[in-house]
């Protein structure tokens, strides 16, 4: 019986997968599309499959069509390693794409390194390893990295407050966002900020109040808080519920420019490395359109982190060539530049020992009061990546 | 003052939230682990009528009860008839299957991306300033306040009404009040509805104050706690459970570590459990109908 | 170990015959082909599929414990996930701080699961049923919360490495060598649970469960078997767990959600009640049951297409399966084995014969 069942499951798993197309770049995707992380790491991999969709539709690259072939861990680390390995030694991709939590990313590296496949994080937050010097395998496309962000707030703070900074902090009780937030606190203290509080909130908080009254009773002027977009904004609204009135800055997840017009404070403030829609620039337009095309499910201006990630992915399967196997497609990706049409500050260049981008640059937005529009505050700023 | 709004506030939650579990508890034995996922459903029915009738937000809101009214009703008839007088472990993996299930659903109807029922209601949140200084969003103060209205309907309910007397008689030993002509289905519908219905609105307000997400699951979840505490089957209990859980909480995130305020419910629990384990109000009753 | 007749007269001449795991020639030729078939499927397998075998391997063991506990003992448990979370992190702990290896990291993850079963088992001195349920559930979040602290204060922000285990100088890494090894694992398991339960200690569990009082009347010490139930089986849980690690290759709160907790409840309940052959099919059903919805669904023409949508699909119907098998076949896979296997004895008949001896 259990013979049975093993063999009659395994037999379904083969037949029902087609040994992948032969004329085609096989690029595996495996990311939260369900789970409570599906709302940030969901619409990165629909801009992707958008942008790869419409290659396919203009004839693929180098004469060939990309197959996508999306698998959802809900972000969990046990299926993101399963996903991974049968992606990598069933579907035999090229190229494996991560949009998960962090959490998965230690599981999907060990297997990735097995298969010796190329691993690029698109939407999810970048590790340390793609800084230089980088790990072989793994890049990263996404807006957000550890490091840099913090020090590029809290430059932006520096420059923009009047008196002297008493700074708060809002931390997701996750390793990560925690992570972060400390170094943020060093990096205060070294620029010479006075940090009055931290919290550390967990995610499956019913009531963000008793957070925000600490905060408060702490008399910070400015607050910054790193962490996925629900932490971030429910630790401020409740902020301004209590009648905190200071400033509140904080990262531009995809989330943010609905929820700018939404919350319509002049003193919320999101630094990011991705233009918002308000600037409407021809690509803006370009996305929106083919959002609606193809009846996305997601907001279009949540389609950034995507077709970013596909804009990398065309340029580095052009320059693979074809046929393109997994180690001359990692080639190519150490010797690549991506020119982000605007929606990034720059362009996205990856080198052998770095494969994060040579430049990150911020942006500052906040709701403009006075024009009654989200405008932005602080023009591109660069940061060498060394 | 402040911290004692907050611990109002954060009980008002807990409060609505467990006495659906206590309902269902109460007549049937069994544990509703899909009550987080149930109020979730509600919020989102909410914000669905919400953009239907946009002109009309009290008819809004009075539709999504009366549909969050109905899924309970439907849950019952559909699936947890079958489940009674089955194993109560298999009963309450049914639960759980539903909630995955209702889950699933959402995210198919809804997509996950967060919503605001407040802004599709185009309702504003401003907050109120009590004595004292302390602050209260209006949401909150109609979490609180909605909080007392359920509780009491919920008591007169019980106390008085016909169908009240029912219920209760259908918990305390549904075979006698079966042959005394109670229509048990009736009965179970009845709390499965009424327990959808105090959790929807509980969902709703939350919604409305804090936007609309995956993560109110785990809130229902953390709800289980001051149920327990107090006794899974008395009303007033689930009421003390919920104020002494959520006292602990405020307090501890603000005296000790906020941190802690995760594992603070279930430490709580764990203690009542030591000193009584079948809660504060609860009825000392043979515990092993597994 | 209480077995029914065969249809055939076979009747049991002497104690060893009574006593002997494998009693007839059909009973040793079957399990003769499904432990060859078993070591050969390595051979054919892709890697995909090795690695889907060796997740039902883990999770066998993990259910067998759990029947262990819940099906034999009656004691329901919902901090199973943070028994796991247990032994993983103290294979993950102990490999990070003192660089230990595998015959140090196992011992002490079941050491650690023992010490903890006991802490776990304590309550259930005191309460049964679900308020039993409750108190684990507790223990899981506080197990779940300290690991999280350690993550975060030691920096592993993306959860701890762990390197694979090395036997004489050379790293396990091959695919087929883990099956092997998970393959033996669960084996050892059945053996002892097996053993165990044919044994005094089995036998004290089974009246627990039937009847507290009772058992306390015929002798047997209520608490000390109670409190062994949960040592044992969360002993067993923590290795699980510290396979799981070394498998998996690393350790992070996050893979031991209350989810996990409920995958394995569901696979004791659906593979049946009382029954190692439940816990066995369960872990077979609840493991694979999501990758071959998956794949049905993704075969349909378009699928990729709308994958988001497909998705959440995939992730209801794992519910609505969960729902209509605990409506319709209260038995479990079990039952249902139980089932197919009779109507093969009995055919061409329908029904057994009315009352008196059975088969």
């Amino acid at each position: 019986m259990l013979a049975r069942a093993l063999a009659a499951a395994l037999a379904a798993a083969t037949l029902a997968y087609p040994a992948s197309a032969q004329d085609a770049y096989v690029i595996g995707v495996t990311g939260a599309l369900t789970g409570p992380a599906a709302g940030t790491n969901g619409p990165p991999i629909e801009g992707l499959r958008l942008y790869v969709d419409r290659l396919n539709a203009a004839g693929g690259i180098n004469g060939k069509k990309i197959q996508l072939t999306v698998l959802d861990d809900q972000g969990e680390p046990s299926k993101a390693a399963a996903n991974a390995k049968r992606l990598l030694t069933q579907d035999n991709v090229s190229l494996l794409v991560l949009s998960s939590l962090s959490s998965t990313f230690a599981p999907v590296i060990a297997e990735t390194r097995r298969a010796n496949v190329a691993l690029m994080l698109m939407g999810a937050v970048c590790p340390k390893e793609v800084y230089p010097p980088a790990d072989l395998l793994q890049f990263c496309t996404t807006a957000y990295a550890g490091g840099y962000d913090s020090r590029a707030t809290l430059a932006f703070i520096k420059e923009t407050a009047k008196e002297p900074v008493r700074i708060g902090f809002a931390a997701m009780a996750i390793p990560l966002s925690r992570g972060e937030i400390d170094y943020a606190e060093e990096q205060a203290k070294a620029m010479g900020m006075t940090p009055v509080d931290k919290e550390v909130i967990p995610p499956s908080t019913a009531d963000y109040t008793p957070f925000a009254t600490k905060l408060k009773d702490a008399n910070p002027n400015w607050i910054f808080s790193w962490a996925p977009w629900v932490t971030q904004v429910k630790t401020f609204e409740a902020l301004r519920r209590l009648g905190w009135e200071g400033d509140y800055i904080t990262w531009a997840h995809i989330e943010a420019e609905s929820e700018l017009a939404r919350l319509k404070d002049g003193k919320f403030y999101v630094i990011g490395a991705n233009s918002l829609f308000q600037d409407n620039l021809p690509i803006h337009k370009q996305i929106i359109e083919e959002a609606k095309k193809a009846n996305i499910r997601y907001p279009a201006e949540q389609m950034t982190e995507g077709w970013i990630g596909g804009l990398v992915l065309e340029a580095v399967l052009k320059a693979g060539g074809w046929p393109a196997d997994a180690a001359k497609i990692r080639a190519a990706m150490e010797n690549v530049k991506v020119d982000t049409q605007g929606l990034r500050g720059g362009a996205i260049e990856w080198s052998k020992d770095n494969h994060f981008r040579t430049r990150q640059y911020y942006r500052v937005y906040r709701w403009d009061p006075a024009k009654s529009a989200v405008a932005v505050t602080k023009d591109w700023v660069a940061y060498d990546v060394k | 003052m402040q911290l004692i709004v907050n611990i109002t506030v954060l009980a008002a939650i807990y409060a609505l939230l467990a006495c659906g579990y206590v309902l269902i508890y109460r007549v049937s034995r069994v544990m509703n682990m899909a009550h987080g996922e149930l109020a979730m459903l509600g919020a989102y029915l909410l914000y669905t009528t919400a953009s239907l009738f946009t002109d009309h937000p009290v008819g809004a809101i009075a539709a999504a009860l009366v549909l969050s009214l109905t899924v309970g009703v439907l849950v019952y008839v559909a699936l947890m008839r079958k489940m009674t007088g089955q194993m109560v472990l298999a009963a309450i993996l049914t639960t759980i299957a539903i909630g995955i299930l209702l889950r699933g659903v959402i995210v198919l109807i809804w997509s996950a991306a967060q919503q605001h029922p407040l802004q599709a209601l185009k309702f504003s949140n401003p907050s109120i300033e009590l004595i004292g200084g302390a602050r209260i969003s209006t949401c909150a103060a109609l979490m609180v306040l909605a909080t007392v209205a359920v509780y009491t309907a919920l008591f007169v309910f019980l106390r008085f009404g016909r169908w009240g007397m029912r219920l209760r008689a259908a918990g305390q030993n549904p075979l006698l009040a079966a042959q005394r002509g109670i229509n048990l289905n009736a009965i179970y519908a009845l709390a499965w509805a009424l327990s959808t219905l105090t959790g929807s609105i509980a969902g709703m307000l939350i919604a409305l104050d804090s936007g609309l997400d995956q993560t109110m699951v785990v809130i229902g979840l953390k709800a289980f706690a001051p149920a327990l505490v107090g006794g899974l089957d008395s009303l007033l209990g689930a009421l003390v459970g919920a104020v002494i859980v959520a006292s602990a909480e405020v307090l501890a995130i603000h005296y000790v570590d906020p941190l802690l305020s995760d594992v603070v419910p279930f430490l709580v629990l764990i203690a009542a459990l030591i000193v009584r384990p079948w809660g504060l109000f609860g009825t000392r009753e043979e515990l092993d109908r597994v | 170990m209480s077995r029914s007749p065969r249809a055939s007269g076979y009747f049991r001449t002497s104690y060893d015959q009574d006593l002997a795991l494998v009693q007839t020639r059909l009973e040793r030729t079957s399990l003769g082909v499904f432990i060859a078939a078993l070591l050969a499927f390595p051979l054919i397998a892709s890697p995909f599929q090795l690695d889907l075998a060796c997740q039902v391997f883990l999770a066998s063991i993990g259910a067998l414990s759990l029947m262990l506990l819940t099906g034999y003992a009656g004691q329901i448990s919902l901090g199973h996930a943070g028994l796991l979370a247990a032994g993983a992190f103290t294979v993950g702990i102990l490999f990070r701080e003192t660089n230990a290896p595998f015959w140090i990291t196992l011992p002490a993850a079941a050491a650690v699961g023992g010490l903890l079963g006991i802490i776990f088992g304590l309550p259930s001195l005191r309460l049964r049923g679900l308020y039993l349920a409750v108190s684990t559930l507790a223990l899981h979040f506080v197990v779940i919360y300290l690991g999280g602290e350690y993550e975060a204060r030691r920096g592993f922000s993306t959860g701890i490495v762990v390197d694979p285990p090395k036997l004489g100088g050379v790293s396990i890494t091959d695919a087929r060598a883990w099956y092997f090894i998970l393959l033996g694992a669960a084996a050892a398991t059945l053996l002892v649970c097996l053993n165990l339960l044919r044994a005094r200690t089995g036998r004290a569990w089974r009246a627990l469960r039937t009847r507290e009082t009772v058992a306390e009347a015929l002798g047997i010490g209520v608490a000390s078997y109670k409190l062994l139930a949960f040592v044992i089986s969360s002993a067993v849980t923590a290795v699980a767990g510290a396979l799981f690690a070394y498998y998996r290759g690393f350790v992070s709160v996050e893979a031991f959600s209350l989810f996990l907790t409920i995958q394995y409840l569901a696979m004791v309940i659906i593979g049946g009640m009382g029954s190692l052959l439940g816990a066995l099919l369960g872990a077979i059903f609840v493991t694979l049951f999501p990758y071959i919805i998956e794949i049905g669904l993704l075969a349909l023409p378009g699928a990729q297409r709308h994958a988001s949508l497909l998705f959440a699909v995939n992730y209801a119907a794992f519910g609505l399966v969960m729902i209509l098998f605990l409506m319709f076949e209260p038995l479990g896979l079990v039952g249902m084995w139980r089932r197919m296997q009779n109507y093969f004895l009995l055919w061409p008949f329908k029904h057994r014969r009315a009352g008196g001896s059975r088969g």
